[in-house]
């Protein structure tokens, strides 16, 4: 390991600044610097985007059979169930 | 599974407007329970969710033939829920959600004993995360997705909100920004307690399923 301008106590504070494209440009290159020499948190970063992987990729389950029956019937109809 | 943005929606669109039940129930199972999760950081009580959540698709029944597309399906669908939940959190005399980011914004990303406390390497990992964290088949995968859906239901409710809006359903910084009025630093301090709390719990899952 070679120490850095960043340490990954602050890295992993940066992380989600990092992904969303907002760190000034000193930041980055010293952000990079870091990942570069860091397996640890490369190891966090790839957590991170497993994570968010994973919360965009899994089916949220489906919505109550009545309420769902209700709203279908609706549709149908073109109105409401409940006449509003 | 349907694809609800960019160039799919104008076919879903004109399904819809046909009458074609199946494309409606796509819309049902893809964002109801999305939507009530956006809705309870808004209203009281799950009931008051579920009238929003319904009146909501009830105003995609009656508005799809007037919808100009000028936004994607998603954000106008999202637009109408806001706009409701509003309405009733305010009809509640609810204090309006997201005004503050003040809930988590000191909160670590990582438990500050995972690294090391003093000396030379101060503030490097002395417990690093572990490295071949991604699920190796498709079965595990889903199965964590699964847990991890459930566990983001205890972070705060903004918090929830955003990570809901931006990672489970797919709008960008902007489209979260405009739809809770919140700026778009909010935003990401929302955004980063959310992921770094999410990240926590897939590694805690992982590192579990490892002992077992």
């Amino acid at each position: 390991m070679i120490r850095s301008a960043v340490r990954c106590s602050e890295l992993v504070e940066l992380a989600t600044d990092w992904m969303e494209g907002s760190l000034d440009s000193v930041a980055l290159g010293q952000l990079e610097e870091h990942l570069a020499v860091c397996p640890h948190c490369r190891s966090y970063v790839t957590q991170l985007r497993t994570s968010i992987g994973l919360l965009g990729e899994t089916p949220r389950e489906a919505p109550p059979a009545s309420a769902r029956a209700a709203l279908l019937q609706a549709f149908r109809e073109g109105v409401s169930p409940d006449g509003r | 599974m349907l694809e609800v943005d960019g160039s799919g929606d104008r076919e879903l669109i004109d399904r819809l407007r046909r009458g074609d039940e199946s494309a409606f129930a796509s819309l049902l199972d893809r964002y109801y329970q999305s939507m009530m999760h956006v809705a309870r950081g808004y209203v009281a009580s799950k009931e008051a969710a579920e009238d929003v959540v319904q009146d909501t698709f009830l105003g995609v029944i009656t508005g799809i033939g007037r919808f100009e597309g000028r936004s994607s399906l998603k954000t106008w669908m999202f637009r109408i829920l806001v706009n409701r939940a509003q309405t009733r959190g305010e009809r509640e005399g609810r204090i309006r959600p997201f005004s503050s980011v003040s809930d988590g914004r000191d909160e670590p990303a990582v438990d500050p004993a995972r690294f090391e406390g003093s000396g030379r390497w101060a503030g490097y990992w002395s417990t690093p995360p572990t490295a071949d964290l991604l699920p190796e088949s498709g079965v595990l995968a889903a199965e964590l997705g699964t847990r991890l859906l459930a566990a983001i239901e205890v972070l705060p409710e903004a918090q929830r909100t955003v990570l809901e809006l931006r990672d489970v359903l797919g709008f960008s910084s902007h489209e979260v920004c405009d739809l809770l009025e919140i700026s778009e630093v909010n935003q990401r301090v929302l955004l980063h307690r959310a992921r770094s709390k999410a990240r926590a719990m897939l590694e805690t899952y992982v590192d579990d399923g490892r002992d077992r």
